[in-house]
Protein backbone atom coordinates (compact mmCIF):
# COMPACT_ATOMS: atom_id res chain seq x y z
CA UNK A 1 0.00 0.00 0.00
CA UNK A 2 1.26 3.47 -0.77
CA UNK A 3 2.19 5.67 2.13
CA UNK A 4 -0.14 8.54 2.95
CA UNK A 5 2.84 10.83 2.75
CA UNK A 6 6.22 10.05 1.32
CA UNK A 7 9.18 12.38 1.24
CA UNK A 8 12.11 10.94 -0.64
CA UNK A 9 15.64 12.38 -0.81
CA UNK A 10 14.20 15.88 -0.67
CA UNK A 11 16.63 18.75 -1.10
CA UNK A 12 15.92 22.47 -1.05
CA UNK A 13 18.53 25.14 -1.56
CA UNK A 14 18.02 28.84 -0.91
CA UNK A 15 21.05 30.40 -2.52
CA UNK A 16 23.99 29.30 -0.38
CA UNK A 17 21.85 27.73 2.31
CA UNK A 18 20.85 24.09 2.12
CA UNK A 19 17.56 24.24 4.03
CA UNK A 20 16.58 20.62 3.40
CA UNK A 21 19.28 18.05 2.75
CA UNK A 22 18.43 14.59 1.39
CA UNK A 23 15.45 14.22 3.71
CA UNK A 24 13.30 11.09 3.60
CA UNK A 25 10.39 9.99 5.75
CA UNK A 26 6.93 8.51 5.47
CA UNK A 27 3.60 8.75 7.25
CA UNK A 28 0.86 6.13 7.21
CA UNK A 29 -2.88 6.02 7.71
CA UNK A 30 -4.18 5.67 11.24
CA UNK A 31 -1.06 7.19 12.77
CA UNK A 32 0.00 10.56 14.06
CA UNK A 33 3.54 11.42 13.12
CA UNK A 34 5.36 14.16 14.97
CA UNK A 35 7.71 16.13 12.75
CA UNK A 36 10.27 17.52 15.13
CA UNK A 37 13.15 19.89 14.84
CA UNK A 38 14.44 23.10 16.29
CA UNK A 39 13.42 26.40 14.75
CA UNK A 40 15.06 26.71 11.36
CA UNK A 41 15.62 22.97 11.01
CA UNK A 42 13.65 22.92 7.75
CA UNK A 43 10.24 21.69 8.96
CA UNK A 44 8.08 24.36 7.37
CA UNK A 45 10.13 24.36 4.17
CA UNK A 46 9.62 20.60 3.89
CA UNK A 47 5.87 20.88 4.47
CA UNK A 48 5.56 23.73 1.94
CA UNK A 49 7.27 21.63 -0.70
CA UNK A 50 5.09 18.65 0.22
CA UNK A 51 2.02 20.83 -0.37
CA UNK A 52 3.22 22.20 -3.69
CA UNK A 53 3.81 25.73 -2.41
CA UNK A 54 7.56 25.69 -2.86
CA UNK A 55 9.52 24.00 -5.59
CA UNK A 56 12.02 21.32 -4.54
CA UNK A 57 15.64 21.58 -5.63
CA UNK A 58 15.87 17.81 -5.74
CA UNK A 59 14.03 14.69 -4.61
CA UNK A 60 10.33 13.96 -4.61
CA UNK A 61 7.32 14.24 -2.35
CA UNK A 62 3.96 12.55 -2.71
CA UNK A 63 0.64 12.69 -0.96
CA UNK A 64 -1.67 9.69 -1.39
CA UNK A 65 0.75 8.50 -4.06
CA UNK A 66 0.87 11.68 -6.15
CA UNK A 67 2.60 15.06 -6.07
CA UNK A 68 0.21 17.51 -4.40
CA UNK A 69 -0.25 19.63 -7.52
CA UNK A 70 -1.50 16.60 -9.45
CA UNK A 71 -4.20 15.58 -6.95
CA UNK A 72 -7.65 15.62 -8.53
CA UNK A 73 -9.42 16.53 -5.31
CA UNK A 74 -6.76 18.26 -3.17
CA UNK A 75 -8.99 19.35 -0.28
CA UNK A 76 -10.71 15.96 -0.23
CA UNK A 77 -7.31 14.26 -0.01
CA UNK A 78 -5.24 16.47 2.27
CA UNK A 79 -6.12 19.11 4.81
CA UNK A 80 -3.32 21.41 5.87
CA UNK A 81 -2.69 24.32 8.17
CA UNK A 82 0.54 26.26 7.67
CA UNK A 83 1.72 29.23 9.73
CA UNK A 84 -1.25 28.87 12.04
CA UNK A 85 -3.63 29.52 9.17
CA UNK A 86 -3.75 32.83 7.36
CA UNK A 87 -6.80 35.04 7.00
CA UNK A 88 -7.86 38.37 5.63
CA UNK A 89 -8.54 40.34 8.83
CA UNK A 90 -11.59 42.03 7.31
CA UNK A 91 -13.29 38.83 6.19
CA UNK A 92 -15.45 36.78 8.55
CA UNK A 93 -14.36 33.30 9.53
CA UNK A 94 -17.38 31.84 7.77
CA UNK A 95 -16.68 33.71 4.53
CA UNK A 96 -13.04 32.63 4.63
CA UNK A 97 -14.08 28.99 4.72
CA UNK A 98 -16.88 29.56 2.19
CA UNK A 99 -14.46 31.03 -0.37
CA UNK A 100 -12.34 27.87 -0.09
CA UNK A 101 -15.43 25.65 -0.31
CA UNK A 102 -16.44 27.46 -3.50
CA UNK A 103 -13.00 26.94 -5.03
CA UNK A 104 -13.09 23.24 -4.15
CA UNK A 105 -16.64 22.77 -5.41
CA UNK A 106 -17.96 21.85 -1.96
CA UNK A 107 -21.43 22.84 -0.74
CA UNK A 108 -21.66 26.03 1.33
CA UNK A 109 -23.31 24.10 4.18
CA UNK A 110 -20.01 22.26 4.61
CA UNK A 111 -18.49 25.55 5.82
CA UNK A 112 -20.93 25.70 8.73
CA UNK A 113 -20.28 22.03 9.52
CA UNK A 114 -16.51 22.35 9.85
CA UNK A 115 -16.81 25.50 11.96
CA UNK A 116 -19.13 23.57 14.24
CA UNK A 117 -16.60 20.71 14.42
CA UNK A 118 -13.87 23.01 15.72
CA UNK A 119 -16.23 24.86 18.04
CA UNK A 120 -16.18 28.16 16.19
CA UNK A 121 -19.86 28.49 15.24
CA UNK A 122 -20.51 31.43 17.51
CA UNK A 123 -17.65 33.52 16.15
CA UNK A 124 -18.23 32.48 12.54
CA UNK A 125 -19.85 35.75 11.51
CA UNK A 126 -17.21 37.96 13.09
CA UNK A 127 -14.21 39.35 11.24
CA UNK A 128 -11.19 37.06 11.60
CA UNK A 129 -9.01 40.06 12.51
CA UNK A 130 -10.59 40.06 15.95
CA UNK A 131 -9.96 36.37 16.62
CA UNK A 132 -7.63 35.20 19.37
CA UNK A 133 -4.62 33.08 18.43
CA UNK A 134 -6.48 29.96 19.55
CA UNK A 135 -9.50 30.86 17.43
CA UNK A 136 -7.25 31.39 14.42
CA UNK A 137 -5.77 27.94 14.89
CA UNK A 138 -9.27 26.52 15.01
CA UNK A 139 -10.31 28.42 11.90
CA UNK A 140 -7.27 27.10 10.08
CA UNK A 141 -8.18 23.60 11.19
CA UNK A 142 -11.77 24.11 10.04
CA UNK A 143 -10.51 25.04 6.57
CA UNK A 144 -8.29 21.95 6.56
CA UNK A 145 -11.24 19.71 7.39
CA UNK A 146 -13.47 21.10 4.59
CA UNK A 147 -13.02 18.25 2.16
CA UNK A 148 -13.15 15.56 4.87
CA UNK A 149 -9.57 14.50 4.03
CA UNK A 150 -7.86 11.31 5.15
CA UNK A 151 -4.51 13.06 5.50
CA UNK A 152 -3.80 16.07 7.68
CA UNK A 153 -0.64 18.19 7.70
CA UNK A 154 -0.45 20.64 10.55
CA UNK A 155 2.47 23.02 11.02
CA UNK A 156 2.92 23.94 14.69
CA UNK A 157 -0.80 23.54 15.44
CA UNK A 158 -0.32 23.97 19.17
CA UNK A 159 1.26 27.42 18.82
CA UNK A 160 -0.81 29.94 20.70
CA UNK A 161 -3.18 27.39 22.19
CA UNK A 162 -3.81 27.48 25.92
CA UNK A 163 -3.53 24.21 27.89
CA UNK A 164 -7.23 23.53 27.36
CA UNK A 165 -6.83 24.14 23.64
CA UNK A 166 -3.87 21.76 23.46
CA UNK A 167 -5.89 19.14 25.29
CA UNK A 168 -8.77 19.66 22.87
CA UNK A 169 -6.44 19.44 19.87
CA UNK A 170 -4.86 16.25 21.20
CA UNK A 171 -8.24 14.56 21.66
CA UNK A 172 -9.43 15.80 18.28
CA UNK A 173 -6.38 14.45 16.44
CA UNK A 174 -6.56 11.15 18.34
CA UNK A 175 -10.17 10.84 17.25
CA UNK A 176 -9.28 11.49 13.60
CA UNK A 177 -6.39 9.01 13.72
CA UNK A 178 -8.66 6.37 15.19
CA UNK A 179 -10.85 6.85 12.13
CA UNK A 180 -7.91 6.01 9.91
CA UNK A 181 -6.48 9.44 9.15
CA UNK A 182 -2.79 9.97 8.63
CA UNK A 183 -1.68 13.05 10.51
CA UNK A 184 1.64 14.88 10.42
CA UNK A 185 2.14 17.43 13.18
CA UNK A 186 5.24 19.56 13.22
CA UNK A 187 6.61 21.06 16.39
CA UNK A 188 9.79 22.42 17.90
CA UNK A 189 8.65 21.29 21.33
CA UNK A 190 8.73 17.56 21.91
CA UNK A 191 6.79 17.79 25.16
CA UNK A 192 3.94 19.47 23.33
CA UNK A 193 3.27 16.48 21.12
CA UNK A 194 4.89 13.56 22.95
CA UNK A 195 1.54 12.47 24.32
CA UNK A 196 -0.21 12.82 20.99
CA UNK A 197 2.01 11.14 18.44
CA UNK A 198 2.67 7.51 17.57
CA UNK A 199 5.82 8.10 15.62
CA UNK A 200 8.46 10.78 15.51
CA UNK A 201 10.58 12.10 12.67
CA UNK A 202 13.39 14.24 14.03
CA UNK A 203 15.26 16.57 11.71
CA UNK A 204 18.17 18.91 12.27
CA UNK A 205 19.76 21.24 9.73
CA UNK A 206 17.49 19.81 7.07
CA UNK A 207 18.66 16.25 7.59
CA UNK A 208 16.72 13.33 9.00
CA UNK A 209 18.11 12.31 12.37
CA UNK A 210 15.65 9.66 13.37
CA UNK A 211 12.31 8.18 12.43
CA UNK A 212 11.00 5.87 15.10
CA UNK A 213 7.92 5.01 17.11
CA UNK A 214 7.69 7.32 20.09
CA UNK A 215 8.12 4.38 22.50
CA UNK A 216 11.38 3.41 20.89
CA UNK A 217 12.62 6.96 21.12
CA UNK A 218 11.64 7.02 24.78
CA UNK A 219 13.49 3.76 25.34
CA UNK A 220 16.66 5.41 24.07
CA UNK A 221 16.31 7.85 26.90
CA UNK A 222 16.09 5.21 29.58
CA UNK A 223 18.64 5.67 32.28
CA UNK A 224 18.27 2.27 33.98
CA UNK A 225 16.39 0.92 37.00
CA UNK A 226 16.51 2.54 40.37
CA UNK A 227 16.26 0.32 43.46
CA UNK A 228 16.09 1.55 47.06
CA UNK A 229 15.55 -0.13 50.42
CA UNK A 230 17.34 -1.20 53.64
CA UNK A 231 19.14 -4.13 52.02
CA UNK A 232 20.39 -2.69 48.75
CA UNK A 233 24.04 -3.23 49.56
CA UNK A 234 23.43 -6.96 49.63
CA UNK A 235 21.45 -6.73 46.39
CA UNK A 236 24.33 -4.86 44.81
CA UNK A 237 26.70 -7.68 45.66
CA UNK A 238 24.36 -10.25 44.14
CA UNK A 239 23.82 -8.25 40.95
CA UNK A 240 27.50 -7.51 40.50
CA UNK A 241 28.31 -11.19 41.01
CA UNK A 242 25.97 -11.74 38.03
CA UNK A 243 27.92 -9.20 35.97
CA UNK A 244 25.43 -6.32 36.05
CA UNK A 245 26.55 -2.69 35.87
CA UNK A 246 25.50 -1.13 39.15
CA UNK A 247 26.12 2.34 40.48
CA UNK A 248 24.85 4.30 43.46
CA UNK A 249 25.21 3.79 47.21
CA UNK A 250 23.33 2.54 50.25
CA UNK A 251 20.57 5.10 49.72
CA UNK A 252 19.74 3.67 46.32
CA UNK A 253 21.15 1.75 43.36
CA UNK A 254 20.95 2.36 39.67
CA UNK A 255 21.18 -0.74 37.49
CA UNK A 256 21.95 0.05 33.89
CA UNK A 257 21.64 -3.26 32.07
CA UNK A 258 18.92 -5.30 33.74
CA UNK A 259 15.17 -5.07 33.33
CA UNK A 260 12.90 -4.45 36.29
CA UNK A 261 11.70 -8.02 36.09
CA UNK A 262 15.21 -9.49 36.15
CA UNK A 263 16.06 -7.48 39.23
CA UNK A 264 12.73 -8.42 40.79
CA UNK A 265 13.54 -12.10 40.42
CA UNK A 266 16.87 -11.64 42.19
CA UNK A 267 15.09 -9.76 44.95
CA UNK A 268 12.44 -12.47 45.33
CA UNK A 269 14.93 -15.35 45.20
CA UNK A 270 16.97 -13.79 48.00
CA UNK A 271 14.07 -12.42 50.05
CA UNK A 272 15.44 -8.88 50.02
CA UNK A 273 13.28 -6.06 51.38
CA UNK A 274 13.06 -3.06 49.04
CA UNK A 275 11.12 0.17 49.19
CA UNK A 276 11.37 1.22 45.57
CA UNK A 277 11.90 -0.28 42.13
CA UNK A 278 11.48 2.16 39.30
CA UNK A 279 12.44 2.88 35.72
CA UNK A 280 14.49 6.04 35.39
CA UNK A 281 13.51 7.99 32.31
CA UNK A 282 15.64 10.67 30.93
CA UNK A 283 13.19 13.35 29.88
CA UNK A 284 12.15 13.18 26.26
CA UNK A 285 13.33 16.72 25.95
CA UNK A 286 16.85 15.53 26.82
CA UNK A 287 16.68 12.83 24.17
CA UNK A 288 15.52 15.40 21.67
CA UNK A 289 18.34 17.78 22.51
CA UNK A 290 20.86 14.97 22.37
CA UNK A 291 19.65 14.00 18.91
CA UNK A 292 19.49 17.50 17.50
CA UNK A 293 22.79 18.53 19.09
CA UNK A 294 24.51 15.61 17.41
CA UNK A 295 23.17 16.82 14.10
CA UNK A 296 24.32 20.34 14.75
CA UNK A 297 27.84 19.36 15.71
CA UNK A 298 28.21 16.84 12.90
CA UNK A 299 28.02 19.56 10.30
CA UNK A 300 30.92 21.98 10.59
CA UNK A 301 29.98 25.45 9.44
CA UNK B 1 -12.48 27.11 -13.85
CA UNK B 2 -15.97 28.46 -13.13
CA UNK B 3 -15.74 27.58 -9.46
CA UNK B 4 -12.34 29.24 -9.16
CA UNK B 5 -13.76 32.42 -10.68
CA UNK B 6 -16.79 32.36 -8.41
CA UNK B 7 -14.52 31.79 -5.40
CA UNK B 8 -12.40 34.77 -6.47
CA UNK B 9 -15.48 36.96 -6.92
CA UNK B 10 -16.67 35.85 -3.48
CA UNK B 11 -13.29 36.77 -1.98
CA UNK B 12 -13.51 40.22 -3.52
CA UNK B 13 -17.01 40.97 -2.32
CA UNK B 14 -16.40 39.78 1.25
CA UNK B 15 -13.95 42.56 2.08
CA UNK B 16 -14.67 46.21 2.69
CA UNK B 17 -11.69 47.35 0.61
CA UNK B 18 -13.49 46.23 -2.53
CA UNK B 19 -16.61 48.26 -1.78
CA UNK B 20 -14.59 51.28 -0.70
CA UNK B 21 -12.58 51.22 -3.89
CA UNK B 22 -15.43 50.51 -6.30
CA UNK B 23 -17.63 53.00 -4.44
CA UNK B 24 -15.07 55.79 -4.56
CA UNK B 25 -14.41 55.08 -8.24
CA UNK B 26 -18.09 55.52 -9.06
CA UNK B 27 -18.52 58.38 -6.62
CA UNK B 28 -15.64 60.41 -8.00
CA UNK B 29 -16.56 59.76 -11.62
CA UNK B 30 -20.22 60.65 -11.12
CA UNK B 31 -19.51 63.70 -8.97
CA UNK B 32 -17.09 65.13 -11.50
CA UNK B 33 -19.43 64.29 -14.36
CA UNK B 34 -22.29 66.20 -12.75
CA UNK B 35 -20.08 69.14 -11.78
CA UNK B 36 -18.50 69.34 -15.21
CA UNK B 37 -21.78 68.94 -17.07
CA UNK B 38 -23.35 71.74 -15.04
CA UNK B 39 -20.43 74.15 -14.91
CA UNK B 40 -18.56 73.84 -18.20
CA UNK B 41 -19.08 76.72 -20.60
CA UNK B 42 -19.41 75.80 -24.24
CA UNK B 43 -18.93 78.74 -26.51
CA UNK B 44 -18.23 78.50 -30.20
CA UNK B 45 -15.01 77.16 -31.62
CA UNK B 46 -12.63 78.45 -28.93
CA UNK B 47 -14.57 76.94 -25.99
CA UNK B 48 -14.87 73.39 -24.70
CA UNK B 49 -16.52 70.77 -26.83
CA UNK B 50 -19.44 68.90 -25.25
CA UNK B 51 -17.95 65.56 -26.34
CA UNK B 52 -14.88 66.19 -24.16
CA UNK B 53 -17.07 65.40 -21.16
CA UNK B 54 -17.74 61.90 -22.46
CA UNK B 55 -14.31 60.74 -21.34
CA UNK B 56 -14.82 61.30 -17.61
CA UNK B 57 -15.97 57.70 -17.02
CA UNK B 58 -12.57 56.53 -18.22
CA UNK B 59 -11.07 57.49 -14.86
CA UNK B 60 -12.46 54.16 -13.67
CA UNK B 61 -9.53 52.57 -15.53
CA UNK B 62 -7.18 53.47 -12.67
CA UNK B 63 -9.52 51.98 -10.08
CA UNK B 64 -9.92 48.83 -12.15
CA UNK B 65 -6.14 48.56 -12.35
CA UNK B 66 -5.90 48.79 -8.55
CA UNK B 67 -8.70 46.24 -8.07
CA UNK B 68 -6.85 43.82 -10.33
CA UNK B 69 -3.63 44.38 -8.40
CA UNK B 70 -5.48 43.81 -5.11
CA UNK B 71 -7.00 40.53 -6.35
CA UNK B 72 -3.48 39.05 -6.30
CA UNK B 73 -1.49 41.07 -3.79
CA UNK B 74 -4.05 40.98 -0.97
CA UNK B 75 -3.57 37.21 -0.84
CA UNK B 76 0.17 37.64 -0.49
CA UNK B 77 -0.16 40.47 2.01
CA UNK B 78 -2.34 38.46 4.37
CA UNK B 79 -0.88 35.07 3.52
CA UNK B 80 -4.24 33.74 2.33
CA UNK B 81 -2.48 32.66 -0.86
CA UNK B 82 -1.48 29.54 1.11
CA UNK B 83 -5.01 28.22 1.81
CA UNK B 84 -6.08 29.39 -1.65
CA UNK B 85 -3.35 27.33 -3.30
CA UNK B 86 -4.11 24.35 -1.10
CA UNK B 87 -7.64 24.41 -2.55
CA UNK B 88 -6.40 25.12 -6.09
CA UNK B 89 -2.83 23.77 -6.26
CA UNK B 90 -2.34 24.71 -9.90
CA UNK B 91 -0.88 28.21 -9.66
CA UNK B 92 -1.62 28.91 -13.32
CA UNK B 93 -5.31 28.06 -12.89
CA UNK B 94 -5.57 30.14 -9.73
CA UNK B 95 -3.99 33.13 -11.48
CA UNK B 96 -6.28 32.69 -14.48
CA UNK B 97 -9.25 32.49 -12.09
CA UNK B 98 -8.21 35.81 -10.58
CA UNK B 99 -7.78 37.20 -14.09
CA UNK B 100 -11.28 36.08 -15.11
CA UNK B 101 -12.88 37.41 -11.93
CA UNK B 102 -11.11 40.75 -12.32
CA UNK B 103 -12.25 41.09 -15.94
CA UNK B 104 -15.83 40.57 -14.75
CA UNK B 105 -15.43 43.14 -11.98
CA UNK B 106 -13.86 45.48 -14.53
CA UNK B 107 -16.82 44.94 -16.84
CA UNK B 108 -19.29 45.83 -14.10
CA UNK B 109 -17.26 48.85 -13.04
CA UNK B 110 -16.85 49.95 -16.66
CA UNK B 111 -20.54 49.66 -17.48
CA UNK B 112 -21.50 51.55 -14.35
CA UNK B 113 -18.96 54.35 -14.55
CA UNK B 114 -18.72 54.91 -18.30
CA UNK B 115 -22.40 54.17 -18.91
CA UNK B 116 -23.86 56.29 -16.13
CA UNK B 117 -21.37 59.08 -16.73
CA UNK B 118 -22.33 59.22 -20.41
CA UNK B 119 -26.05 59.17 -19.68
CA UNK B 120 -25.62 61.95 -17.13
CA UNK B 121 -23.62 64.11 -19.54
CA UNK B 122 -26.19 63.68 -22.30
CA UNK B 123 -29.10 64.28 -19.94
CA UNK B 124 -27.67 67.30 -18.15
CA UNK B 125 -26.38 68.96 -21.32
CA UNK B 126 -29.68 68.62 -23.12
CA UNK B 127 -31.42 69.96 -20.00
CA UNK B 128 -29.12 72.98 -20.26
CA UNK B 129 -29.98 73.30 -23.90
CA UNK B 130 -26.43 72.51 -25.09
CA UNK B 131 -26.33 70.86 -28.50
CA UNK B 132 -25.60 67.16 -27.94
CA UNK B 133 -26.10 66.14 -31.52
CA UNK B 134 -22.75 64.29 -31.72
CA UNK B 135 -21.72 62.53 -34.91
CA UNK B 136 -23.60 59.26 -35.24
CA UNK B 137 -22.01 56.31 -33.47
CA UNK B 138 -19.49 58.51 -31.69
CA UNK B 139 -21.18 58.20 -28.31
CA UNK B 140 -21.79 54.48 -28.68
CA UNK B 141 -18.19 53.74 -29.72
CA UNK B 142 -16.81 55.91 -26.93
CA UNK B 143 -18.91 54.05 -24.39
CA UNK B 144 -18.00 50.60 -25.71
CA UNK B 145 -14.31 51.49 -26.00
CA UNK B 146 -14.36 53.05 -22.55
CA UNK B 147 -15.89 49.93 -20.97
CA UNK B 148 -13.39 47.69 -22.76
CA UNK B 149 -10.51 49.86 -21.53
CA UNK B 150 -11.70 49.49 -17.91
CA UNK B 151 -11.94 45.70 -18.38
CA UNK B 152 -8.44 45.47 -19.86
CA UNK B 153 -6.99 47.65 -17.11
CA UNK B 154 -8.41 45.27 -14.48
CA UNK B 155 -6.68 42.43 -16.35
CA UNK B 156 -3.39 44.35 -16.48
CA UNK B 157 -3.72 44.81 -12.70
CA UNK B 158 -3.75 41.04 -12.15
CA UNK B 159 -0.60 40.65 -14.24
CA UNK B 160 1.14 43.48 -12.39
CA UNK B 161 0.11 41.97 -9.04
CA UNK B 162 1.45 38.55 -10.00
CA UNK B 163 4.77 40.11 -10.99
CA UNK B 164 5.09 42.54 -8.06
CA UNK B 165 3.51 40.67 -5.16
CA UNK B 166 4.15 43.43 -2.66
CA UNK B 167 0.86 45.30 -2.48
CA UNK B 168 2.20 48.76 -1.81
CA UNK B 169 4.99 48.30 -4.33
CA UNK B 170 2.61 47.14 -7.06
CA UNK B 171 0.07 49.94 -6.57
CA UNK B 172 2.64 52.70 -6.14
CA UNK B 173 4.65 51.38 -9.07
CA UNK B 174 1.62 51.28 -11.35
CA UNK B 175 0.46 54.77 -10.39
CA UNK B 176 3.95 56.24 -10.65
CA UNK B 177 4.28 54.75 -14.13
CA UNK B 178 0.95 56.18 -15.28
CA UNK B 179 1.21 59.61 -13.67
CA UNK B 180 4.93 60.31 -13.45
CA UNK B 181 7.02 58.11 -15.73
CA UNK B 182 4.83 58.40 -18.82
CA UNK B 183 4.75 62.15 -18.27
CA UNK B 184 8.53 62.41 -17.82
CA UNK B 185 9.27 60.23 -20.83
CA UNK B 186 6.93 62.56 -22.75
CA UNK B 187 9.56 65.28 -22.43
CA UNK B 188 12.07 63.32 -24.49
CA UNK B 189 11.54 63.92 -28.21
CA UNK B 190 10.45 60.91 -30.32
CA UNK B 191 10.35 58.61 -27.26
CA UNK B 192 7.78 60.93 -25.75
CA UNK B 193 5.57 60.79 -28.83
CA UNK B 194 5.88 57.04 -28.93
CA UNK B 195 4.98 56.66 -25.22
CA UNK B 196 2.02 59.00 -25.37
CA UNK B 197 0.72 57.15 -28.41
CA UNK B 198 1.54 53.53 -27.62
CA UNK B 199 2.11 53.49 -23.83
CA UNK B 200 -0.50 51.84 -21.59
CA UNK B 201 -1.84 55.22 -20.51
CA UNK B 202 -2.10 56.57 -24.05
CA UNK B 203 -3.66 53.40 -25.38
CA UNK B 204 -6.23 53.43 -22.56
CA UNK B 205 -7.28 57.01 -23.28
CA UNK B 206 -7.39 56.40 -27.02
CA UNK B 207 -9.59 53.32 -26.62
CA UNK B 208 -12.21 55.30 -24.72
CA UNK B 209 -12.32 58.16 -27.21
CA UNK B 210 -13.97 57.87 -30.60
CA UNK B 211 -14.15 61.55 -31.43
CA UNK B 212 -12.93 62.50 -34.88
CA UNK B 213 -10.92 65.44 -33.61
CA UNK B 214 -8.09 63.63 -31.84
CA UNK B 215 -4.60 64.67 -30.89
CA UNK B 216 -1.78 63.95 -33.33
CA UNK B 217 -0.30 61.15 -31.23
CA UNK B 218 -3.46 59.22 -30.52
CA UNK B 219 -4.29 55.87 -32.07
CA UNK B 220 -7.69 55.07 -33.49
CA UNK B 221 -9.92 52.96 -31.25
CA UNK B 222 -9.26 49.62 -32.94
CA UNK B 223 -5.45 49.73 -32.83
CA UNK B 224 -5.65 51.24 -29.34
CA UNK B 225 -7.78 48.29 -28.21
CA UNK B 226 -5.35 45.82 -29.74
CA UNK B 227 -2.34 47.52 -28.16
CA UNK B 228 -4.01 47.59 -24.73
CA UNK B 229 -5.05 43.94 -25.09
CA UNK B 230 -1.45 43.12 -25.97
CA UNK B 231 -0.24 44.84 -22.79
CA UNK B 232 -2.84 42.88 -20.82
CA UNK B 233 -1.69 39.60 -22.33
CA UNK B 234 1.99 40.43 -21.85
CA UNK B 235 1.56 41.22 -18.15
CA UNK B 236 -0.57 38.09 -17.70
CA UNK B 237 1.95 35.79 -19.38
CA UNK B 238 4.88 37.21 -17.42
CA UNK B 239 2.80 37.16 -14.21
CA UNK B 240 1.76 33.52 -14.68
CA UNK B 241 5.36 32.58 -15.42
CA UNK B 242 6.54 34.30 -12.22
CA UNK B 243 3.79 32.64 -10.17
CA UNK B 244 4.93 29.26 -11.43
CA UNK B 245 8.60 29.82 -10.89
CA UNK B 246 8.73 31.51 -7.51
CA UNK B 247 8.08 29.82 -4.19
CA UNK B 248 4.97 30.85 -2.33
CA UNK B 249 6.41 32.09 0.94
CA UNK B 250 3.75 34.48 2.18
Amino acid sequence: MTHAIEVSHLTKRFGEVLAVDDLSFTADYGKIVGFLGQNGAGKTTTLRILLGLSNATGGTTSVAGKPYARLEDPLGTVGAVLDGGKFHPGRTGLNHVRALALAAGLPQTRADEVLEMVGLSEAARRRAGGYSLGMRQRLGLAAALLGDPKILVLDEPANGLDPQGIRWLRDFLRHLASQGCAIVVSSHLLSEIAQTVDEVVVIGKGRSIAQAPINELMARGQGGIRVAGPDVVRLRGLLEADGAAVSGDASGLVVADRTGEQIGRVIAANAIVISELAQISQSLEDVFFELTDTATTEVPS
Amino acid sequence: MNRIISSELFKLRTTRTFYALAGSALGIVLLITVAAALATKFRGSDGNRPEDLLGIGNFAQIFALILGILAVTTEFRHGTITPSLLAVPDRVRLTLGKFGASLLVGLALGILSVGISTLLVLGLLSARGVDTDFPSGEVLYSVLGGILAVVLYAGIGVGVGAIVRNQVGAIVGALVWLFVVEGLLGIIPTVGDWISEYGPGGAGSALGDSSADRGSHTMDQLPAGLVLAAYCLLFLVVGVHMMRRRDITA
